[in-house]
């Protein structure tokens, strides 16, 4: 068990405050590249999205204050539970659905359904292997 | 789970801004615990109880039956 201590910096203010940095970094890339879009600077604004994105992830990881407590590491990993189980019955359900129905001719699929059909696989790969990394760890 | 911790930040006069920067969380999260939605961690736990100087099983009653 880790040493159980109290984090006497994280007030509420701090937090909120390296929240507002966080997002706000986000939110101006966000704005930079709508604008370089906009006016036609499409690399330049992409470059600054990346740097509001990277900015964000620094100050999540390097902020003195947690930006998010417990609670909301557990909303987070519900959250992302429902998802996951909703991609599972996504994929399990309509890939074979789907591929029957076109073997039936009852539907031409599009070129999308295989792609989103990839995608959810890439998804469960990716699950399966960061659920067997923690498993492994844990 | 079951707690009283809303009777002892008013016997201290707290509000839950005040206790959520005593343990280093949010007031949402003391607010989720009062109204027994959320179970704090163990860690949590033993921070609230040593903010009101108890143990852990005077501040939470997990046979009590959850609303």
């Amino acid at each position: 068990m880790s040493e159980h201590t109290t984090p006497a910096t994280t007030r509420p203010s701090d937090r909120k405050r390296y929240k507002r940095i966080a997002y706000g970094l986000l939110g101006a890339g966000i704005a930079a590249l709508w604008i370089g879009i906009a006016v036609d600077r499409f690399v330049l604004g992409v470059l600054l999205y990346w740097a509001g994105g990277l900015g964000m992830g620094l100050v999540q990881r390097f902020s003195p204050v947690d930006l998010y407590d417990e609670r909301d590491t557990t909303i987070e990993r519900k959250a992302s539970l429902t998802t996951m189980n909703v991609f599972a019955y996504l994929f399990i359900l309509g890939a074979p659905g789907g591929l029957a129905l076109q073997e039936s001719g009852t539907v031409e699929l599009p070129g999308e359904f295989y792609g989103a059909m990839w995608t959810l696989f890439a998804v469960s790969v990716v699950f399966g292997a960061s659920l067997l990394y923690y498993k492994y760890r844990t | 789970m079951r707690n009283d911790i809303s009777e002892r930040r008013a016997e201290t006069g707290e509000s839950q801004a005040d206790l959520a920067a005593a343990v280093g969380v949010t007031r949402q999260t003391i607010n989720a615990i009062e109204r027994e939605r959320y179970d704090p961690s163990l860690e949590l736990a033993f921070d609230l109880a040593a903010h009101f100087d108890c143990r852990i099983e005077d501040l939470f009653d997990p046979t009590a039956e959850d609303r």
